[in-house]
């Protein structure tokens, strides 16, 4: 009796098992087709709404390629295997879901997506390298040869999609920057004559280039902000009086025509210090030696001609105004931090040189994230997070400050001559007399001002400081001996000349 | 910093040919983690024919052809390269009185690209033993050539050469072929076995080490009529930077990378010095005094010279937590009590030995003979490498008198030698180097 209870209850767990396992195979099967059936090309096609991505797909390396291997959407743009797979295109398709259905496509700003910053976030190294297991491949180049060994000494740090941008959507436009020219194509035979301390136009000498600079006159003013300044950080006080003496300045950013112009009369030797020495020695001349031929693209596909020159370092910002000088006669330099400011504030003393408060501009909050922020007035001056399309802009877009200065604020940030230090004003503030500082006299990162097309308008004030990064902003150049000239991972920081009046 | 590299190996040869290390926590002891004893061959097993081809037949290329014919059966000297014509005659009448092996004369090649046609000539393995100024290039070739490698230390002089020994590296793993170093201690018992007590925490935590090669003058030629400046440096490489790489490279290599097999650590930067008091020849230091600093603090310091009449040394030694070792047979507590000794094997008389039971230079070629026939490949160039480039980098700062970070040394564009070989005039830079500045 107890026996025949034992089989039945023994079949019954039998039938449970086979019915569970049956049912577990199926939704198996199920899910297994789910995955499969959604991760085609076609598929992503289906509602992706970027027609130009498929186009740039199909022309690329990875399906354009002399092995004839094709790679399709969710090899890049999902991790390769596991449960992070899982996850990661429940969490992409809830989101793509969302866009389709309450975003128009055509309000999307596409080029900025394609930047590399943008692009990392939607390519996932694991899956470049569950392709890419051998990155010693026959016929790598000894450039790759060592770029991949400095990938090998920081795996954490870098990402494939930093050199290798290209490799997933073509992009013709980035391999050729095209130069917006000039229709005037007179060339310089000399430069500026200056008679009196008024605006003038410096044209140079043996180029079509010819650049504004505006008289800025003497004056004193408070460096720095008020403690109550909204957004206000610890860097920009204590306030102290600071007395300039006049100058002109460069009533736009450094452009590319005229960086241009530079690189193309001293250009491609010497990528270390010493060597820049040695050449400059050798020949034995006032001239100087430019820029060796830039690792990427640093005009980062926008158009040159006019936007301003971006990515050079300090050191090669400094060295077109040595040359400059050697050009055109007249001292060329950086401004200083104080004069940077000064000439910015242009008499007024708020957070900018226009009306407005900070808190109303800024897109920072809850609230903003939803209604957006007050941009009426800040657009007419300011190239900036909310006006910018993410990119530099031409000079002709903004109004100018009351000494007649453009983007000064916006568009990119500007080196000045001075060492970064965060509490200089302290130094200042003991003396009695401040008249044209200098800065610290010593220091690693140098003072970079003004906001960029990249800030928020908390960051735009006239009195936010900022420092340069070096070595993070030369973390991805594989070269060896890394650029002097240009940063690899910096693509918002320019400079704008002064020339001494005296 | 996060510059070790990757599926760098903790030990050379041994442990990969002993399947790896078992790491587990036993507790006892202080042990932490354990390793499995590495059963050495004293021959290597039978299998295929392998032909090897000699590159650079002196007296060290001679040597190792040896110990690779020494290593196991069935093993042939197929193929002999070198700049020089005397030296390969040299090296045939060696291997025909030691081995009784006869090279044919068309398998002998002569000239700077006689690398090339022994690569080409149908060998298995190829031995580079030139100066290692030629190292880089030959290696690349070998592998490109899908070819098994024992090479001799150091594997480069400058940072353009460890980075190209690096890229090839990567890409003999990638091919699954096998590469020794030359490094021999690395097979040598006694140090395999002590380096196994450190590892299992017979010392603790390591906090610091030294290591000398303090030894006697080298050789040196005077230049004979009729030489060119090429044919005369080449013929006194040991003496002369762009060739050897100092002796700081050349030589003390080995004890440098001893400390980084111990530590399993690379220095990350350096702060040296040295001089030249009694070289005859070139154009190198004679003595070094390096201060190697790492990223956790711990410091290493080094030391060379080849000066005769001095006291000489050439050992490591490493301090940890809980006692000392010096790497090659001895173990001793916070109180310098031996409390752990390698047990050589016992001499013929039944007395205590004092020597491992198979030569390291054997042993070396036996596990890559081992290893190419059983095919359980391992590639030792890239350790070297680092271990090459750290040198270089305690060269670097002795030159200069400043201090010099490994990434510095990484990223340097430094390339010693002319940019092409020919017999006739060197076309470099000459002179000791005078570091710092003033009168």
């Amino acid at each position: 009796m107890r026996k025949q209870q034992n089989t039945k209850k023994q079949r019954k767990l039998f039938n449970l098992y086979t019915a569970s396992f049956v049912l577990g195979m199926f939704f198996f099967l199920l899910i297994n087709y789910g995955i499969k059936s959604t991760s085609t090309n076609e598929f992503c096609e289906s509602c992706h709404v970027h027609p130009q991505a498929i186009q740039s797909w199909k022309q690329g390396p990875h399906v354009y390629n002399p092995s004839g291997v094709k790679v399709n959407c969710v090899d890049c743009h999902l991790p390769p295997s596991g449960v992070e797979r899982f996850t990661a295109k429940v969490s992409t398709g809830l989101r793509d879901a969302y866009g389709y259905i309450f975003k128009d496509s055509s309000d999307f700003n596409w080029e900025e997506k394609s930047l590399r910053e943008s692009a990392a976030y939607h390519v996932y190294k694991s899956a470049c390298l569950s392709c890419h297991q051998n990155l010693f491949p026959p016929e790598l180049s000894k450039k790759g040869e060592d770029a991949h060994i400095y990938y090998d000494q920081k795996p954490d740090k870098l990402r494939c999609i930093n050199c290798h941008l290209e490799t997933g959507h073509y992009h013709e436009k980035r391999e050729n920057d095209i130069e917006e020219r000039k229709l005037n194509i007179e060339i310089y035979t000399s430069a500026a004559t200056v008679d009196s301390f008024t605006n003038f136009t410096e044209t140079i000498p043996g180029s079509t280039v010819d650049f504004k600079m505006i008289a800025i006159p003497q004056g004193t003013f408070k460096i720095g902000s008020p403690v109550n300044e909204e957004f206000r950080n610890s860097d920009e006080g204590p306030q102290v009086e600071v007395t300039i003496n006049k100058f002109w300045m460069g009533q736009v950013e450094v452009t590319w025509n005229e960086y241009s112009a530079f690189i193309k009369e001293t250009g491609k030797e010497g990528r270390t210090e010493d060597q820049v020495k040695i050449i400059e020695k050798e020949n034995n001349i006032d001239a100087i030696t430019g820029p060796t031929p830039f690792y990427g693209n640093p005009g980062q596909g926008w158009g040159k001609g006019k936007r301003p020159a971006i990515t050079m370092t300090h050191y090669g910002a400094e060295k077109y105004c040595d040359w400059l000088t050697i050009k055109t006669g007249k001292k060329y330099r950086l401004p200083t931090e104080a004069e940077w400011e000064y000439a910015c504030r242009a008499n007024t003393e708020g957070a900018y040189f226009f009306e407005g408060k900070p808190s109303d501009y800024s897109a920072i909050g809850f609230w903003k994230s939803i209604f957006g922020a007050d941009t009426s007035v800040i657009s007419r001056y300011v190239i900036y997070e909310q006006n910018s399309l993410s990119k530099t802009a031409l000079p002709e877009l903004v109004i100018a400050n009351p000494f007649g200065l453009k983007n000064m604020l916006g568009n990119v940030r500007e080196f000045c001559a001075d060492y970064y230090s965060e509490d200089i004003y302290k130094t200042y503030s003991k003396e009695t007399q401040i008249i044209d500082p200098t800065g610290p006299a010593s220091g690693k990162e140098f003072v970079v001002r003004g906001g960029s097309f990249k800030s928020d308008a908390s960051e735009v004030r006239i009195a936010a400081r900022g420092q340069s990064s070096h070595d993070a902003w030369l973390l991805t150049d594989p070269q060896i001996p890394k650029s002097i000239w240009w940063y690899s991972d910096c693509n918002d920081v320019g400079f704008r000349v002064v020339c001494e009046a005296n | 910093m996060s510059n070790d590299f990757n599926r760098r190996q903790f030990i050379g040869v041994g442990a990969v040919a002993a399947a790896g290390l078992m790491v587990g926590c036993s507790g006892k002891g202080g042990k932490t983690r354990t390793m499995e004893s590495i059963k050495f061959l004293d021959q290597a097993p039978d299998g295929r024919e392998l032909k090897a081809g000699l590159i650079g037949c002196g007296g060290r290329g001679t040597g190792a052809a040896i110990n690779f014919l020494d290593a196991g059966s069935n093993l042939k000297i197929h193929a002999l390269g070198d700049v020089f014509q005397d030296r390969i005659d040299d090296c045939s009448k060696r291997l025909g009185e030691n081995k009784q092996v006869t090279v044919p004369k068309e398998n002998c090649f002569v000239g700077f690209d006689a690398f090339e046609k022994v690569i080409d000539s149908g060998v298995d393995v190829i031995i580079l033993a030139t100066p290692p100024h030629f190292r880089p290039e030959h290696f690349a070739a070998a592998i490109e050539a899908r070819k098994h490698v024992f090479m001799e230390k150091p594997v480069a002089v400058d940072p353009v050469g460890a980075r190209s020994i690096i890229a090839s590296s990567k890409k003999a793993e990638a091919l699954g072929l096998v590469v020794g170093t030359g490094t021999q201690r690395r097979h040598q018992r006694d140090y395999v076995a002590t380096f196994k007590e450190v590892y299992e925490g017979s010392i603790g935590e390591i906090v610091s080490a030294n290591c000398y090669w303090n030894g006697s003058q080298l050789w040196y030629r005077t230049h004979k009529k009729g030489w060119s400046e090429m044919q005369y440096m080449i013929r006194d490489w040991v003496n002369w930077q762009w060739l050897s790489g100092d002796h700081i490279v050349e030589q003390h290599v080995h004890n440098i990378d001893v400390i980084n097999w111990f530590t399993d650590k690379h220095p990350t930067k350096a702060v040296g010095f040295g001089s030249r008091q009694r070289r005859i020849t070139g154009d190198q230091f004679d003595n070094f005094s390096i201060d190697f600093g790492y990223d956790n603090g711990m410091h290493v310091h080094s030391m060379c010279r080849q000066i005769d009449g001095c006291v000489n040394n050439v050992s490591e030694f490493i301090m940890g937590t809980e006692g000392s070792s010096n790497c090659r047979n001895e173990i001793y507590d916070n109180k310098n009590n031996v409390v752990w000794k390698y047990k050589y094997p016992q001499k013929e008389d039944g007395s205590e030995g004092d020597g491992v039971k198979v030569s390291p230079y054997v042993q070396e070629h036996i596990d890559l003979v081992k290893a190419i026939r059983e095919n359980k490949p391992y590639v030792e160039a890239e350790n070297t490498a680092i271990s090459t480039m750290c040198a270089i980098m305690g060269r670097m700062s002795s030159y200069t008198g400043k201090e010099v970070t490994w990434d510095e040394v990484m990223n340097s564009d430094l390339r010693l030698g002319p940019d092409k070989y020919a017999f006739g005039k060197v076309d470099i830079p000459k002179g000791v180097p005078v570091p710092g500045e003033g009168k």
